[in-house]
Order: C-alpha cells, then structure tokens, then sequence
C-alpha cells in the first residue's frame, strides 16, 4: 500500500507545489511576527527543536533546502548558518548530495527514514573514507523522531556510533554537530547531564551558541527540572542572548513535569508580557501536558478557546496529543482527540508514522485504532487492485514481535472489513522476511486451520539464512516445522536450501533419518541424483540400482550437463546417456526417451561457450563416436538445431561427427552438410556442369549457386542462370534474386520474378525482408496499387513479422514520407495497420507527418497529427508541428493543437510541448512566460530531451536560455542542467563559456557533482588555463613534469622540516596529507615509510590518500607497495573508488589491459563505481588492442551506471569496431557501426544519427591503414545513399580535412554530396577551429570545397578570429577588403580583433577601433543575433 | 547467435503473487495449451521469487490464447501477462537451471 499511498500524496502535491512552499513561507514569517523584532528572522527553524515533538518532523528544515528548493532560499538563510549549510564544496559534494537526496526522498515521500537506509548511507560514508562536516551531520539529525520505526534507545546508541566513528575518520566537529546531538538526544528522551555536556564541548575547544542552551533547557524542562533550566536561562541572558518562544514552550513542559500546573498555565501571560504571542507550539506544550494527566476536561477547554482564537492546530499537532495520550495509559481519551483529525494534505504518512511510533512503544491498539480511520484510497478500488491497507502496520508489528494471536485478530478486523484481501500472507510474507521460523510456523497453522493452502517454497526464505550460517541443526527444525504442517519437501526444496547445508550427502542422509525423517520420497531422491550429477561415475551407480525411484531426466538436466561439461571420463558419460536412453524411469514425458536424450545432448552443446567447445572438441568426439556403438540415436531436426549450434560457435568439425549419430540418415540433403566459404562460386559452376552431365537432379546446387552469385551482386549471371535452368529452379533462388532485383531498382524484373514463382507454386510465401523490399520499390516507382497487393499477399500467406521486419516496414514509409509524397505514405500506413502487419507506433506513424512537413504543409501535418491520435494514440513528431507553428506564427492552428494536447495529454505535458517549441524557435521570452506557469513541475525526462536536442545540434543559445529559465522550476535538478551547458562547452572546446557558466553555478548556490568538477576541470585544462577550484581527482600528470616538481619540491620544502619532537599518528597524518595535496609524492612517500617502520598505523584515508598522489604520478609499483603496507596494517584496507579509478587508468597506460579490466571488475564486484575516465580510458586500451570482446565485456558489466557515468554509447560501439580493426576483421568493424547508424532499427537506439563515430576514422588515419578506411568510407557512402544517414560520412570528410587530406576530401564530397548540406556539424567544425592557433588553412581548405555552406556573414568572422589567433595580419588585412568589396560589414566584435591584429603588428588602425572590451561584444552581439531573431519571428 | 534460429512461444507473466511456485503458474496456464515450460526465477538469497516468470507453449496458439483473455485471476491477484518481449529472455544464464 505504501507505494499507492505515495502516489496518491504526489498527486495530490503536484498543481499546488509551489503553494506549499509558499506556506512554508508565511508560516516562517507569522512565526517571526509573533515574536517580536528581537528575535527576527532566526526564529523559523524552530518550532523542530520542540520538546515533546517526538515524532513529528519538520520538513523544511533540510540542510540543502536554500540550495535545491530555491523559492525557500530567502527565509532559510538565518537559520542555515548556524545548522551548518554552509557550502559543501569540491570532492565531498557528489556523494553528500547523493546521500541526502536519498534520505531527503525518503523523508519526503514517507516523512521518515529506514534504519536499512540510513545504516547504508553511513557504510558508504565510512567506505569513502572522508567523511565531510556535512555527512555527519545529515547522519546525526537522521537518528531521532525520522526513525520512528526503531526503540529510542537503540537510535541513540546508533547517533553515538555514527559520532565516534566519524570523528575516527576524521569528520571535525562544530557547534552545528553538538546542536544536532542535543537535538537527537531530546527526541529520544536521552537522559543525560548537560553539564557534562558542556565540559564535553569545551574540551573540544567548540563554542556552544543560542541553540545549544535552548536545547539545554529543553533538556532540563523534559525531566521536569525547572532549577537546571532557570540556571541556563540566567546564563543566556547575562550574554544577551534572546529568549525565544522555544524556551518559553519548554518552560511549559518544565513546570508541567515537575508537577506544578498552575506554574505551567503561567508562562502564558509571562510571555505576552515579554511580547513574545504564544503559539500553536505553545498551547501544544499545555495541552501534552493534560494528556499526560489524562485531564480531559481541561483539553476540551483549551481546544474550544483555540477554536475561537486565531491559532489553530494542524492534524500532527492533534497526533502528538494522541501518543501523549496512549503513552501515558489515557487509551479511552483516544478516539475523542482521533475525531478531530481533518486529514489535511500529508495526513496519510504523518499517521503512519504515529503508528509506527505507537507500535514500538508497545502501544500496537491504539496505533490499529487510528489505522481504522485512514481514509480509504479510491485509486486502489478503481485500478482493480485488491485492497491492501495496512501493509506497514502488519510488517511493523512482525518486526516488533507481536504475538500471534494479536495479529491474528487484526489480520480478521482487516479482512472482515474489506481493507485487506490477503492479510495473513502478507503478516507471512513479513514473518518469513525476518527468518522469524517459530512466529512463521505458528502462523502457517493458523492459516492453514482457515483452509488456506501452504506450499513447500514458504519456507525457502527460512532455509537460506541456515544455509548461509551452514546450521544443519536449524534446518532440521524447519523441516520439522514443514513436517508439522504436513508439507512435503520437493527437489527444489531439498537440492537448494538443504542439502547445500550440509557436508555432503551421506551427512544430510544420516540428519534426515535420525530426525524421522523419510528419504525415499521422490523429492530427496531427485535431489540426490541431482547432488551426485556433478560426480558421474557415483551418478551412473545411483542411476543404475534398482532401488533408484522413477526420477525425470528434466528434473537433473541441468546439473547433469554441468556435470558432462566438467568430467573428462568419455566412457561413463556414453554410459549414463545409454542408461537414460533405455531405461524408462528417467523419461516420463511424453516425447520418450530418444527425444529427451537428444535435447539433453543439444542442451549440452548449447550451454557451452564458444571457448568451451573448442577446448572441449576432441572429448566431444570421442564421446560422439563411443554413443555410435550404442543405440542411441537423435532425429534430424535436434540434429539441425545441434548443427546450428555448432556453426555459429565456428566448431563445424564437429558437425561431422555428430551427424553418424543421426536417425535415418538420407533425410540430410546436401545443405546439412557443413558448408566452406571460399571459392564456392567456382566451385559450384564446376559441379553444376558435372551433375548436368551425368544427368542428375540438379534443384540443391543451382540454388547455392544463385545464392552465392547474389552474394557477390553478379545479377547478370544469376538472371542469366535462372534463364537456363528454368524448370530446376527453387523457391530460395528467386527471393534471392528479387531481392537482388529490388536493390538494383530493377521494378520490372523484380515483378516478373514474382510472378513466374507463382505460377510455380501459388502457396508459396517469400520472408518479410523481400516482400518490404518488393514495396518499397514498388511504391518508390508510383506502383502504389501493386504495393499494397503485397502488403496483403503478406497478410494472407501469414508472414512472421519481427522486430527487424518493422524496422524494414517504417523505412519504406520514410523514403516515400521523405519525397513528401503523404498519399503514398497514408495507403501504405493504413493497409499496414488495418492488416495488422505492424502495431502503429509513434515511429511507424511519423513518415505521414514527415511528408506533410516536407512539402510545406503545417495545417495538413497538425491534422495528421491529431488523426493520427485519433486512430492510434499517437502524436508523432508533434514537436516538428509546433516550431513550424510557431515560426510561421500561424496563432490559430497553434491554439487548436495546444488544446488538443491539453485535453487528450494533460495540461503539463502541453506546457512543455510549448515550451520547447518557443526555444526551438528562439522566441525565449514567450518561452519563459510558459515555464513560470505556477505550479509547473521539472519533468527532468523532457528537460533531458531537450538539453540532449541542444547538444548534439550545437545550440548553445537555446541551452543556455532553458537552463537560466528553468531555475525557479519546481525540483529542478540544477547540477543536472549546467552539466549539459558544460558538455556542450567540451563539445565546442569553449573554455570562456565554461568559466562564465562555472561563476553562474556559483551564483545560483549549486553545489556541483563530482563529474560536473570533472568536466569542468577537463575543459579548462585541455585550454591550458589554470583550473580555478580544488580538483575531486588527482588528475593523471604527465610523467614528463613530474620529477621535475618534484626536485623542486625537495629544495624548498624538505630542508626546513625536520622534526625534533615525536609526532602522533594524527600529525603524521595531517603531514602526509599536506605532502599529497601539493604534489610531493616521493616525500610523502618516504615519510609513510618512516612512520611504517615505527610501527605505527595510520587511518585508511592517508593511506589511500597518497595512493592515489602516486598513481596520479604514474608510479603503480609505489601505489601497490602502499597498499601492501596499508593492508598489512589494516585488514581490511581496500582502495577507494578513486583510487582503482586512477589504478584502472595507470594499468591502461602502462599497457596493462587486462589488469585494468581486472581492477574494474574488482571494483564492480566491491560495489564501487568508476569514473567516467577510468571506464573511457580502459574501452580505448581494450579497442586499440583489438580486444573487442573485452569491450563488450566492459560494456555489458558497466551497462547499469553508464548513463550516471555519462557515458556515450559510441564509447564501446566506436570501440569495438577498432578492436575488430586491430585483430584485421574489417568486416566486422563495418557490420557493427552499420547496424548501429543503420535507422529505424529501434534495437540501435535513437542515438544514432547524432552520434560521432570521428574517433575511428582518426584512429585509422592515424594507422594509415587505408584497407580499413576504404571500407568504412563504403560504408559512410551507403549510410548516406541508401539510408539518408550523413554522420559518419561527415565525420570522415571532417576527419579527411583535419589530417590534411584535402583529396580525399573532395573525392568524397563528390560521391556524397549530401555532406554539404550538414550545415551544423559544419559549422560547428569550423568554431573549434576557430579558436585554436594554427588551423586557418582547414578553415580555408573546407570553404573552398564547399563554398557556399553557410553565409558569409557567418564565415568571415571566423575566419578573422582565426588569422587573430595566428597573429596574421597580412591575411586578415586582405580579408578585410575583400569584406568591404563584397559588401559584407564586420560587425564590431570583428573590428576589435583586428584593431588588435593592426596593434601587434605595430601599425595604426585604419579605422576607429571600437571603445568597449571584447566581452562586452561578444555579449552585444549574442544579444543582437537573439533580437533579430525575435524580430524576423514575430 | 544460436538463439535467433529457435522458435519460442513464450509469454511473460508478472505480478506473480508470492504464495503462488512454478507449479501453480504451470497449472494455471496450461488451460491455454500445453505448457512445455515454466521458469520461474527464485532468488538464492532471499528464498522469495522474484514475482515474474516465463511461460513457454508448445504452439503459438497457447501464446495467443494466453494473451487473449482479458485478466488473470489467479488466487486472487491479477496477473500481468505480456508477450515475451526479448525471444530467448531465458538464454545462458538461465539455461542451467534445473526443472524448466
């Protein structure tokens, strides 16, 4: 239920987001109203330092909130100082904002944490090894009231472990820490003296502040001691500190516990007469303390003179009276106060929470009391569901170990009532999570009392922990609580939870039958022939007594080929297979004992790798030859299946051998013969020529030979072939050969082709790939009747379609969507879906839109779109629609879709839709407007989309504008959308846009993830400038500078150091520290070693620390002996994530791939995750080694984080094809990229056309290996041709110019015209060329090869920052005339460059240089180009 | 590629409540034709299944039989019952186990 509850609450959340932080702020603010001006703004965080709040939770009082929620930013700021937000920085800041976003979701969602997550958070702290001032405190707040679900005193022996261990690792404390400590001690009812308190934090040289004494008293006041509190008190007032209502609310439960009423009901006055109001806070302190009197008269009376006044109450505050209430034995009390519940907005995990506190402190009948008066969720009767209220109570109650017959009775209540349909499985379910055996066993006998069934798998869950702790004994007792129920063991049960427990067979056997058991049942039996399978010689015994019970092969199969796949005695496998072959008991189903043989031996086969066979070959044969002599015998469709098998893992030797084995051996005709590759052709002419000689049947080999002639693409030949042999001709023959046809655009002969097959056999059926290619030519030529005729033959003659089919069926419709030709596309479309060949999908409907859009026609593709939706429920490239919309200004069509889409997709979805658009087209102001709409949440799947769009397409204007617009957005992921910005910067190499969008994070308050640093880091080192920030990763140095830093930094640092008195550890450590962070390796090296030879030890952290210093220097021997050292110290030392991260990169540079893989693998296993570097670095090691197995190997383990690790998928298919390079198999390099670019193959992903595949073409320029640049470019030019897919031809032709090839370049360019309409990936070419000295020649090579790619306008500016980056001024002075005699004016971003050029040249500028810096024009100039922009849309 | 040569008619069925083992699924789905095979993966190291499983037909008539009824009521729950959409999402790692 939890999950619908949370869903229910989202909902409920969602239109009115941003009201509820609004309320935040206006409660915050009649907070400080209230109190007086003295106080101010410091006041709203702390209506949470509540005394009794014991279970309530403040929810805006998270550390981060100014950061994230930024709508809250401006009322949090006086509180957040002194609970200690201040910025978290640098390498703690990824996993700090991990850790609190989890525990933030959490708190969120549910209004509480698990003990599971919280405990995880702390281990992986710990594991990180550093932990932050911010990491510890986000643990210690979390270990109050947020775990209502765990004893009070055990959360507060879990907040002082997390204390000490933390400041073991080295976590500093301040006074933010003590306050949180404080904190938690109140909410747990910590007993403690707080004097002590202070003597703690005064040894600790931490001054305590205003919150530390409120808390104090608190303290005090909770044990009723009003002395101790007064004394306090007296002291923040000689320090002039304010008396807030806090202090006063507790001075209430003071008075109160101490008995003293009258004292208690005075503090009221007191307070107004200090001009401080009371608050709802206040009246909530006197009303606890009624409850715990159990007075009820008096409550009444102050909630009716609440009701008239201004305060009122919310439903937590009334929760709080409840518990108060139980707590102090007043239950008959409870369902007065429960009525007053309104059920406000977040009810539902309030009230769980009251629950859950009320059940651990054992007070579970009130908890159900209130459970009762949960709402009942519509949701859950509308979806068809059955109900399930009350999931968390009943597993609450199982953990807090309620007795049976309790539970019981409540499971009866909730199902009697229709709230839960399945209660006693569940409270099961829950009994058998938490291994209680006793408490499982006694409810499965209730259940069982109610004629509910009880299945051997119940008690799975039990055996396992027995199994892990190998408790023989334990699991005897289950057995016998199975026994009790009289559940019979099956295999399943035996083989894998309990034989597994014991020694071996023979032990289990002995414990079995002492403890009464029967072991002749079926189910142990079983078991035992699958234990022994590994072993055959005891298998083939066991198997051959005829005491052995009937046991299906099916039931040890799979051991039994494990065993096989593992025994090397031929002889006892041939035995056992002709056991199982005759002997009836091990074959009872219905296909008899030949064909359970035969799958067993084509299962066999096919659960071996590639590696496996051949290692295995020659015993398969042998074995293959021993089963001849016996009668088994395999039928010829295993046999094919097995020879299938056995071909694709390239082992066809052995097909030979299996084939003796077959059952009737003249059913294999020539083809099941395995086939050679080279010289068929010839060959087969040659054997053609003999058979027609002899006079033979010749039907087998003139199809081989048609086939291979198609192969080669000789479609002369074959036609010529089929022409001679009419009458021998096979059904395979003229699918090939149409299909041929179809390619060669031959329609005429395709048709006939078709035709004469027919009049051969009319039930004949082609496969779908032919049919689709007799379409999509048929209907390329105008032949759109005898299209669809085919379409139906399909429909008719059944023709599977598969994914790849459809793949095929929407490029069809593309090639005639893209002529713009919609009739064509809509009679295909509609005969395609009404026949039912394809599911109409988004992609499959798009080519119809795309050819109204081709042809210009908006209104045609808006209405296209909304049949479309209407028949399939699909809106297909709506977002085309829109920015053709918008940029045509046509208002009335666009409100007609927007309503629409309001209607049929929900009003969010149409924002967005608009939103987009609008930044599609540049009109950014009405963007802005749209995004601003109250209530507008981050839908960060759409806000990805469209940053991704951006990206790829090199506009950083609309990215840009989008991030600056979505930053009030509602849970809005910042990190997220400036790390896009920064892609885009890397993507251009602009280091200046990444530094201005760095001092722009800084200003929003974001605190940057790792990667985001990362990519930061890396652009402005690849710029050579000067990383202004602590990089999280040691950074990979070349190991050229390295000595010499270090020579450097033995004359200044070493000399003065020497140290005269003895140090402590923690000196050491700091030392060491210092050493690392300034580069000092070595010497922080030695000295490791000296203090090692002291025999002292060291935290994990410097020992990792300088590992990591190490490989940053390329020193692995060094990192490895540190590790040594660190693991004979510490056991349990293991390098951090980044460390391996770095070990990854340094064994990948030192040639060590296979150690690289192995750390990663290691690091995989050890639940770390790498960085992107370490990953990109060890894909690129594997590839130029020719490892392509390896890459996917990497790729497959990796798969589940890549997208966090931002990693681009062309890493591994880029990859991949070089390795296939390296190992020589062009081939496969080609099949695999153009699978990949290939459209409309939704397996390859929607990536495809944007990714860049450069980095192979550089690689194998680099190599000069031209045989495999000649087939990659044929395969660029196919792409490019037949499937309009530009990428990698323009990849090659930018790569052909960057290595100077400027013929090459050309000639392509010829062949592929298409590339010089690739006007972005152009362009953006030409930018990063632009900025870097040196490369003015490509800029001019690529003008002249295509003049006219984009306007001048655009071009010569880059070109003069080109010469201004040379320093060249005679070219620029040229380009300048040339500029004004063709009339194209140099905008003033232009004029100041070459002012500059005129400068350096030592000349005068011959015109007046404008006055203002280049950013102030470049700014104007940005802002120009927007204006325009506007201007020409609007 | 060995796998894409072999014809499986499976669906796949989620929502799988966790009282019910591979034999209630099989008896319960054989009313649509003849089950050959029935995987239901359990985790080793909870002892619970993992609430989904895989139903191999003999024909592709069990498969559209299966798909065509509306809901699945089974004890109580409601099944979810899809076509299989990754033919062979029973490959390698799966293969050795025992009882399919």
């Amino acid at each position: 239920m939890a999950a619908l509850l949370r869903s229910a609450r989202l909902l409920k959340i969602s239109p009115a987001s941003l009201l509820q932080i609004t309320g935040a702020n206006i409660h915050g603010s009649a907070v400080a109203r209230l109190c007086g001006g003295a106080i101010g703004g410091r006041v709203a965080g702390i209506r949470a330092t509540q005394v009794t709040h014991s279970f309530g939770v403040n929810r805006v009082s998270w550390p981060y909130a100014g950061v994230r929620h930024f709508a809250v930013a401006p009322k949090q700021q006086g509180v957040s100082k002194d609970e200690g937000s201040s910025a978290v920085r640098a390498r703690q800041a990824q996993q700090f904002d991990w850790a609190l976003g989890k525990l933030d979701s959490s708190v969120r969602r549910t209004g509480r944490i698990t003990k599971t997550l919280l405990l995880r958070i702390f281990h992986d702290i710990c594991r990180s090894g550093y932990p932050s001032g911010n990491q510890a405190l986000l643990l210690l707040r979390s270990c109050g009231s947020l775990l209502p679900e765990m004893p009070l005193s055990e959360r507060n022996e879990l907040a002082h472990r997390i204390w000490d261990k933390l400041q073991e690792l080295g976590a500093s404390y301040d006074a933010s820490h003590y306050n949180a400590l404080l904190k938690v001690y109140l909410q747990n009812e910590f007993k403690f003296s707080p004097t002590e308190f202070l003597a703690k934090m005064e040894a600790a040289n931490v001054q305590p502040n205003r919150v530390t004494y409120q808390r104090l008293i608190a303290a005090y006041c909770q044990e009723g001691d009003i002395e101790g509190a007064s004394k306090i008190l007296g002291f923040m007032k000689s320090k002039d500190l304010p008396i807030t209502e806090a202090v006063f609310n507790s001075l209430v439960t003071g008075h109160a516990r101490a008995g003293d009423m009258e004292s208690a009901e005075n503090i009221l006055p007191v307070m107004r007469g200090a001009g401080i109001e009371p608050g709802p806070d206040t009246y909530l302190a006197l009303l606890t303390a009624y409850a715990e009197k159990g007075d009820m008269e008096k409550i009444r009376q102050i909630l009716e003179a609440l009701d008239k006044g201004d305060a009122t109450l919310m439903d937590r505050d009334f929760m709080q009276l409840v518990f108060s209430l139980a707590r102090a034995g007043h239950h008959q009390h409870v369902p007065e106060v429960v009525e007053r519940l309104r059920h406000d907005r977040g009810f539902i995990p309030d009230a769980m929470n009251l629950c859950l506190s009320l059940i651990t402190q054992g007070q579970e009948d009130t908890a159900f009391a209130v459970l009762k008066t949960f709402p009942t969720l519509q949701a859950e009767a509308q979806n068809g569901d059955s109900p399930e209220l009350g999931n968390f109570f009943l597993r609450h109650c199982v953990n807090m170990d309620k007795s049976v017959e309790k539970l019981q009775t409540y499971c009866k209540e909730l199902q009697d009532s229709g709230l839960h349909s399945s209660a006693l499985q569940f409270t099961l379910y829950c009994t058998l999570e938490a291994k209680k055996t006793g408490m499982a066993v006694h409810l499965m006998k209730v259940m069982k009392e109610q004629g509910l069934p009880i299945r051997p798998h119940y008690f799975w869950p039990l055996l396992t922990q027995h199994q892990r702790d190998k408790n023989t004994q334990a699991t005897v007792e289950v057995l016998k609580g199975m026994q009790d129920l009289e559940v019979l063991p099956d295999v399943e049960t035996y083989s894998s939870y309990v034989l597994p427990t014991f020694d071996s067979l023979e032990t289990a056997r002995a414990a079995l039958k002492e403890a009464g058991f029967s072991v002749d049942t079926e189910g142990f039996s079983a078991s035992e022939v699958r234990a022994e399978a590994v072993n055959l010689p005891k298998l083939l015994v066991l198997l051959s007594s005829p005491s052995c019970p009937a046991v299906d092969l099916s039931l040890f199969r799979g051991s039994l080929t494990l065993g096989f796949k593992k025994s090397s005695d031929v002889e006892c496998m041939t035995k056992i297979t002709e056991l199982l072959y005759q002997d009836p008991r091990f074959s009872q189903t219905s296909g008899g004992p030949a064909e359970a043989v035969s799958y067993f031996l084509y299962n066999l086969i096919d659960s071996m790798t590639e590696e496996e066979l051949l290692a295995q070959e020659e015993k398969l044969r042998q074995y293959f030859h021993q089963l001849k002599n016996t009668n088994v015998r395999i039928p010829v469709n295993i046999y094919r299946g097995i020879r299938n098998l056995l071909e694709s893992c390239h082992v066809p030797e052995l097909i030979k051998d299996v084939v003796i084995l077959v059952d009737g051996k003249e059913a294999i005709d020539t083809l099941d013969i395995p086939r050679g590759k080279e010289g068929r052709g010839v060959g087969l002419e040659k054997r053609l020529e003999e058979l027609k000689a002899e006079n033979k049947p010749l039907g087998a080999t003139l199809k081989q030979l048609i086939l291979s002639l198609c192969a080669e693409e000789k479609l002369d030949r074959a036609l010529e072939l089929k022409a001679q042999h009419e009458e021998d001709m096979a059904v395979g023959g003229y699918a090939a050969l149409i299909n041929l046809c179809c390619r060669h655009d031959n329609v005429e002969e395709a048709l006939n082709l078709k035709r004469e097959v027919q009049r051969k056999d009319s039930s004949v059926a082609l496969d779908a790939g032919k049919y689709l290619a007799l379409v999509k030519v048929l209907s390329k030529h105008g032949k759109v009747d005898e299209a669809v005729d085919i379409l139906k033959e399909m429909k008719q003659k059944d023709v599977a379609v598969r994914d790849a089919t459809v793949a095929l069926i929407f490029h069809v419709l593309n090639m005639a969507g893209l002529r713009g030709d919609a009739a064509t596309v809509r009679r295909l479309q509609e005969t395609i879906f009404s026949l039912g060949l394809a599911k109409p999908t988004a992609n499959l409907c798009s080519p119809l839109i795309t050819a109204y859009l081709e042809s210009g026609d908006l209104t045609g593709a808006l209405d296209a779109v909304l049949e479309c939706h209407k028949q399939y429920n699909q809106m297909p490239r709506i977002h085309d629609v829109l920015c053709g919309l918008v940029e045509k200004g046509e208002t009335e069509l666009l409100q007609k879709a927007m309503d629409y889409v309001s209607q049929e997709r929900g009003e969010m979805t149409m924002l967005y839709d608009l939103f987009f658009a609008f930044m599609q087209t540049g009109k950014h102001r009405e963007a802005r407007k749209i995004i601003e709409t109250p209530g507008l949440r981050a839908r960060p799947g759409r806000l990805q989309w469209f940053a991704e769009k951006c990206i790829s397409n090199n506009q950083m204007e609309a990215l840009e504008g989008m991030v600056e617009m979505t930053a009030k957005l509602f849970e809005c992921d910042r990190d997220e959308m400036y790390h896009y910005i920064l892609r885009l910067c890397k993507d251009t190499n602009d280091w200046r846009k990444a530094d201005a969008t760095w001092t722009k994070m800084q200003e929003e308050n974001v605190i940057p993830r790792e990667r985001t640093l990362l990519l930061l880091a890396d652009i402005f080192k690849s710029n050579g400038q000067e990383v202004p920030f602590e990089v999280p990763e040691v950074w990979y140095e070349g190991s050229t500078e390295a000595p010499q830093q270090d020579s450097k930094s033995k004359s200044t640092f070493s000399a003065p150091s020497p140290a005269p008195t003895p140090l402590s550890p923690s000196d050491y450590q700091l030392r060491l520290f210092t050493l690392c962070k300034r580069g000092k390796v070595q010497e922080a090296l030695k000295l490791l070693k000296e203090v090692d030879q002291k025999g002292m030890v060291l935290g994990p952290a410097p020992y990792d620390s300088l590992i990591r210093s190490l490989l940053a220097k390329g020193s692995i021997e060094d990192a490895m002996a540190v590790r040594d050292i660190a693991t004979t110290r510490i056991g349990s030392f293991q390098l951090s994530e980044v460390a391996n991260s770095l070990l990854v990169i340094s064994q990948v540079k030192c040639g060590k791939v296979k150690e690289a893989q192995a750390t990663l693998t290691s690091m995989l296993q050890a639940d770390q995750v790498p960085s992107q570097l370490a990953v990109t670095r060890l894909v690129q090691g594997l590839g130029t080694r020719g490892e392509a197995r390896a890459v996917q190997e990497v790729e497959s383990t990796i798969k589940a984080m890549a997208s966090s690790l931002n990693l681009s998928r062309m890493l591994f298919i880029n990859n991949t094809a070089l390795a296939h390079i390296k190992r020589g198999d062009i081939e496969a390099a080609v099949e695999g990229l153009e699978a990949f670019y290939t459209p409309g193959s939704e397996a390859q992903g929607a990536d495809a056309p944007v990714a860049s595949m450069s980095y192979v073409f550089r690689r194998v320029m680099e190599e000069n290996n031209e045989d495999a640049l000649d087939k990659l470019s044929g395969m660029a030019e196919r792409l490019a041709n037949h499937f309009a897919v530009y990428r990698p031809a323009s990849d090659l032709f930018l790569q052909y110019l960057e290595s100077g090839r400027a013929e090459d370049a050309k000639f392509l360019l010829q062949r592929c015209a298409a590339i010089s309409e690739q006007k972005d990936v152009l362009l953006s070419y030409v930018t990063r060329a632009a900025q870097k000295p040196g490369q003015v020649h490509k800029i001019k090579t690529m003008m002249e090869l295509i003049p006219d790619f984009t306007e001048k306008e655009v071009m010569y500016p880059y070109l003069i920052k080109s010469y201004s980056q040379d320093n060249d001024l005679p070219s620029a002075k040229a380009l300048y005339q040339k500029m004004q005699e063709e009339g194209v004016a140099a905008d003033e971003l232009c004029l100041k460059r070459l002012a500059t050029l005129y400068r350096n040249g030592g000349e005068a500028v011959p015109f007046e240089e404008p006055p203002e810096s280049f950013k102030f024009y470049a700014d104007k100039l940005r802002e120009k180009t927007k204006a325009q922009s506007l201007v020409e849309d609007d | 590629m060995a796998a894409s040569s072999r014809k499986v008619f499976e669906v796949f069925v989620s929502k799988i409540p966790w009282t019910i083992a591979s034999r209630e699924v099989k008896e319960y789905f054989s009313q649509f034709g003849q089950v050959k095979k029935c995987l239901l993966p359990f985790d080793k190291e909870t002892g619970f299944h993992r609430g989904f499983c895989w139903v191999g037909y003999a024909t592709e008539e069990g498969v559209q039989n299966a798909l065509q009824k509306e809901a699945h009521l089974l004890e109580g729950s409601r099944l979810q019952v899809q076509k299989n959409r990754k033919p062979g999402g029973t490959q390698r790692q799966n293969r050795d186990s025992d009882g399919s």
